[in-house]
């Protein structure tokens, strides 16, 4: 890899000495007197002495690299350290199967299961046997897939890693034998599933059986997922064809490397068949997780610990046992509910909250989230169209319970609100809101939403993609949910936008928030056709915590002692970290079927 | 022997290299960047090659340059000189590789020594005295604090892979530690991308004293006696000096042992120094070791008068030592100043440009390390040193009046330097009577360590 440069180094010529000519540097200089034989008894005379000359300097070929995305050379030694990845410039290498389950499960917990497997050769494709034998001695690899048991953080896995090197890690049938076995006994055992994928696509050579993989692959995935198991698939470059549209895409959760291609159709036959060059970037990870189809891009450094934290939040034993403590310890962890609603300061109009509620200074939902939820990590997209920047959800620890979190979010400042569309809701915001409730409830985590939202975006694509149906859909489901809801109104709630994300057992509002059918100027232009009457309108619309409260439509009220800010959160968030525990302590106690009864009158009585 | 060698620096000090290499009968290559065509340590080597642009990262910290210019040289060892590489293990490690001595101790050593925490538990397994003080590193503030109370205030916050002053702050008392923690921590995860911080005893006053040793690789280690290198300014040392005034025969043999155990324990190769702090009541802690060649060097050599890059160079050949603990012979006094490219009235800001003119003292025991000459113009991308100027006198007293003499011979014009700032130490009445610690230049120039 320095090859190059040691030429060029030796051809330079020696620098002039411009301005000191008259120096004499060769005055004790070295005198090599080679012998005629070359080697180890050439000799050599160094200030008057004789001596044997040493070996010649020279860079060993295994020690050096060169790094396929910066093109600077890179030393081995430094890739291995650094996960794989270039020192230099930080790009992604492929990685060899064996060398990612050591950098993912526990040191010596890697039980290998069908570590071999018969070849077999449906097609009888002249030649296929003696190329996979090739590879099988070239790379010590059975397959392009290695399957088998371990523990990623102490916590029980099944885990499934593809290996590029392996004919493209393309799925014949012996890969996806394998990766059904594994899902098969991943349901039997029922542990949850992680599949490291990366392929080519189908394997030429098996023809139709290959593509038969993809049907047997998502069907073992299909039974693993109705047994209430979770399944993470981490992309990694190149994930393409077949496996694509099989097992990678079927991710409870999808992971993905920085930059790894992923994507159906190659990029050579996209630009073939269009006519035009590829965009930058196209069918890669960052494309992706835009486009809605990724969770989260995570770095290697990352991933065992995201691992981790994946599985346990999808542990039932981990629900079910903070569920009995919170039930039995609740008012010593949480106080005691009781009948105390909340109350609000009678002073205030309402048009002084709608003001305040719309505040810029007004903390937004992530704000809270921080506060009071531990290990907060966002999952996005809607796995059909985008990952819409005004709602935010993931999964979370409270009090060492897994939850769901959903939250409508408003940008702190000019250039994240443009990011977070003022907090304005897109279909495919409601789409991610309504994967990741279901989710919860294949789960049987608990779902704690964070209303703030001046409405749904009234655009032009927000029309085109089905915003009503979006919304409507939330409410669907939402009510049909077994796991116990709890709502709280931050700032705004504005008609359907907010509603989608407040059918709930509990709805609680901080004292200054509003919560209405619609804004009060639309209110106003509506039925006084007159817009710059909002603030008549807002008196008369019972938007108010207080007003919410005695009509039923809300159950509790956060006293706000000045508005809620910056200073104030941290307050202010101690307070919902007991209503929300209050909260939990109360439904948990409750059968599911007790849980969704209850929401369901609720809103039946209204 | 090597019959050629790589000289990886840059400045005075690979200028003292090819010298030393030069009266052996050894062909130097020298490496340089862009920005050091016209450097003197160029135009003094019989070979040299461009390595890169003038930024370090590029050229003399761009170990692929190096190599490659040693293998295309047919260099059989590189000197590393003192910054840049020298405690590079990696780059250590991949000379090894590639058949290249490295002029300097083992990769595994210098790594060792690197982990200010990993030398201080080698140093303490050794049966060295070390600072009071956490024996693992600390992350977070309130664990740091506790430690601070148990060990006691005043303590001192430091990076584990800190230097120059970088993440390192003295706590007086609990109340703003925690603040002071999180600022050196912060520091230490920008410069080093390290958050591991240990907090030890601060000593009020100590004196800085290093012993030089060198050890070849047959196990033979001895010591060349120590430096005071109290002179500070921001942790940056300013004057050196051999021997210290504060140290007797007996505690001499004394640390000189402890110095040599120290190597020994980790099994050392080359010259190196041992750090040691003295407080008031004459006992010393290990602070650290360097694992290189020192800029201060020369008062060693002319109070021992071994020459220690030789020795460095014939060690790194599989030579042995050539002479024992009992040849050592300190004798005289011997004072280094630092002549930088910096202005002291603009609190140091460094000074780059072209020297128009230079005048340089010489006679009697006057030693001149140096790269510049006339019309040569200082780079601004490199450290700010110009030249080492240093004296030896029969006695400390003798040592004074030469370096006076000296520095009021030195003319350096076209920039800035230091050269007013260290004529008023040398005649400083507290230094004269030998009264110096490491808060000196604190003490006697307050405006000079202004932030």
């Amino acid at each position: 890899m320095l090859k190059d440069l040691i030429k060029q180094y030796r051809t330079e010529k020696t620098v002039k000495k411009p301005n000191f000519s008259r120096i004499k540097t060769g005055v004790n200089e070295a005198k090599a007197v080679m012998p005629e034989d070359e080697g180890a008894s050439a000799k050599v005379k160094i200030g008057g002495k004789s001596y044997t000359a040493l070996p010649v300097p020279e860079v060993p070929d295994d020690c050096y690299r060169k790094c396929n995305f910066c093109g600077k050379a890179i030393l081995n030694m430094d890739v291995r350290k650094n996960l794989y990845r270039c020192p230099k410039c930080g790009g992604y290498f492929r990685v060899h199967a064996y060398r990612r389950v050591e950098m993912i499960a526990d040191e010596g917990s890697f039980e290998e299961i069908n570590k071999t497997m018969p070849f077999v050769n449906p097609l009888s494709f002249p030649g296929y046997e003696n190329k996979v034998q090739v590879m099988k001695e070239k790379y010590g690899l059975d397959e392009a897939v290695v399957t088998g048991r371990c523990r990623i953080q102490g916590e029980k896995a099944m885990l499934c890693v593809c290996d590029s090197r392996f004919i493209m890690s393309s799925m014949g049938h012996n890969v996806g034998e394998k990766i059904t076995e594994a899902t098969e006994l991943a349901t039997k055992e029922g542990l949850p599933l992680i599949i490291y994928c990366c392929s080519g696509g189908a394997r030429m050579q098996e023809g139709i059986v290959s593509l038969m993989q993809m049907a047997k692959t998502s069907a073992a995935l299909k039974r693993h997922h109705d047994a209430g198991l979770l399944y993470v698939s981490v992309l990694t470059n190149p994930t393409t064809g077949g496996v694509t549209a099989s097992f990678a895409m079927l991710g409870d959760v999808i992971l993905a490397e920085p930059k790894a291609l992923i994507g159906f159709a190659g990029p050579r036959v996209i630009e073939q068949t269009i006519r035009q060059k590829l965009p930058e970037g196209f069918q890669r990870s960052e494309f992706l997780l835009e486009h809605g189809f990724v969770d989260e891009i995570v770095g290697r450094e990352d991933q065992k610990e995201v691992l981790a934290r994946l599985i346990r939040a999808h542990d039932r034993g981990r629900i079910s046992e903070a569920a009995k403590r919170f039930v039995k310890e609740g008012t010593a962890l949480f106080g005691n509910a009781g009948d105390n609603k909340g109350a609000a300061d009678e002073s205030g109009s309402a048009w002084d909250r709608v003001q305040i509620s719309r505040s810029a200074e007004r903390p937004k939902a992530l704000d809270y989230i921080e506060r009071i939820f531990d290990q907060f990590m966002e999952l996005h997209g809607d796995r059909a169209y985008g990952d819409d920047g005004a709602i935010v959800g993931g999964i979370a620890e409270f009090c060492g319970m897994p939850v769901t979190v959903i939250a409508e979010q408003k940008g702190r400042n000019m250039k994240e609100n443009l990011k977070r569309n003022f907090g304005m809701p897109s279909p495919e915001g409601y789409r991610k809101a309504l994967r990741l409730m279901k989710q919860a409830d294949d789960f049987g985590r608990p779902i704690i939403c964070f209303v703030d939202t001046p409405g749904a975006y009234p655009g032009m694509e927000s029309e085109e993609r089905g915003q009503g149906e979006a919304i409507a859909r939330c409410l669907y489901e939402l009510s049909g949910v077994k796991v116990p809801v709890l709502s709280i109104v931050i700032s705004e709630g504005g008609s359907g936008g907010a509603l989608a994300l407040a059918v709930a057992n509990e709805v609680l509002m901080l004292e200054n928030a509003v919560y209405s059918i619609l804004s009060p100027e639309g209110f106003a232009s509506i039925l006084y056709k007159d817009a710059k009457k909002a603030k008549e309108a807002s008196e008369v619309m019972k938007i108010t915590a207080a007003e919410l409260l005695s009509l039923g439509v809300i159950e509790g009220i956060i006293p706000e002692e000045t508005p809620a800010s910056m200073d104030t959160i941290d307050g202010l968030s101690a307070e919902l970290r007991q209503r929300i525990g209050q909260f939990l302590a109360r439904e948990e106690a409750m059968e599911p079927s007790e849980v969704l009864e209850e929401r369901y009158s609720k809103f039946r009585n209204l | 022997m090597f019959h050629k060698v790589l000289v990886a620096n840059r400045g005075e000090i690979a200028v003292r290299i090819i010298r030393a290499l030069r009266e052996m009968g050894i062909k130097s290559v020298a490496v340089y960047s862009e920005a050091d065509r016209e450097a003197l340590h160029v135009m003094l080597a019989d070979e040299a090659v461009c390595i890169g642009p003038a930024p370090s990262t590029e050229s003399y910290l761009n170990m692929e340059s190096i190599i490659s210019a040693a293998v295309a040289m047919k260099a059989e060892a590189i000197h590393p000189g003192f910054g840049f590489l020298s405690e590079n293990a990696k780059f250590a490690g991949l000379c090894e590789m590639c058949n290249i001595k490295f002029i300097g101790p083992s990769a595994s050593v210098i790594e060792k020594m690197g982990n200010k925490s990993e030398a201080r538990n080698t140093m303490m397994k050794a049966g060295v005295p070390v600072i009071p003080g956490t024996k693992q590193p600390v992350y977070d503030a309130k664990t740091a604090l506790k430690a601070a109370k148990r060990i006691g205030f005043p303590v001192i916050i430091k990076a584990s892979s800190g230097g120059g002053g970088k993440g390192m702050r003295v706590a007086e008392s609990p109340e703003k530690f925690e603040e002071l923690f999180n600022a050196a921590q912060l520091e230490s995860i920008k410069g080093f991308s390290d958050d591991s911080m240990y907090i030890e005893k601060y000593i009020q006053n100590p004196r800085h004293i290093e012993f030089q040793i060198l050890a070849d690789s047959f196990g033979n280690v001895v010591h060349l006696g120590e430096r005071d290198c109290s002179i500070q300014r921001r942790h940056q040392k300013v004057l050196e000096e051999a021997p210290c005034e504060a140290i007797s025969a007996a505690l001499r043999t004394k640390m000189g042992k402890t110095a040599v155990k120290a190597a020994k324990a980790v099994g050392y190769e080359s010259a190196g120094t041992i750090e040691f702090l003295l407080d008031n009541g004459r006992k010393f802690y290990f602070m650290e070791m360097n694992t290189r060649i020192q800029v201060e060097h020369p008062v060693t050599e002319l109070v021992t008068d071994v020459d220690m890059i030789k020795e460095q160079i014939r060690i790194a050949a599989g030579e042995p030592l050539s002479f024992a603990q009992k040849d050592v012979k300190i004798s005289g006094h011997a004072i280094e100043c630092r002549i930088n490219a910096e202005n002291p009235e603009k609190n140091f800001m460094p000074s780059p440009g072209r020297i128009t003119d230079i005048h340089l003292p010489g006679g009697n025991g006057v030693r001149v390390d140096t790269h510049i000459y006339t019309d040569y113009r200082v780079p601004p991308n490199y450290d700010s040193m110009l030249l080492k100027l240093i004296v030896r006198g029969r006695n400390r007293e003798e040592a004074i009046a030469k370096m006076r003499s000296a520095l009021g011979e030195l003319v350096i014009e076209g920039i800035d330097t230091n050269i007013d700032f260290q004529y008023d130490i040398v005649n400083n009445k507290a230094f004269e009577t030998g009264k110096i610690s490491t808060d000196f230049i604190e003490t006697y120039f307050p405006d000079y360590v202004k932030k």
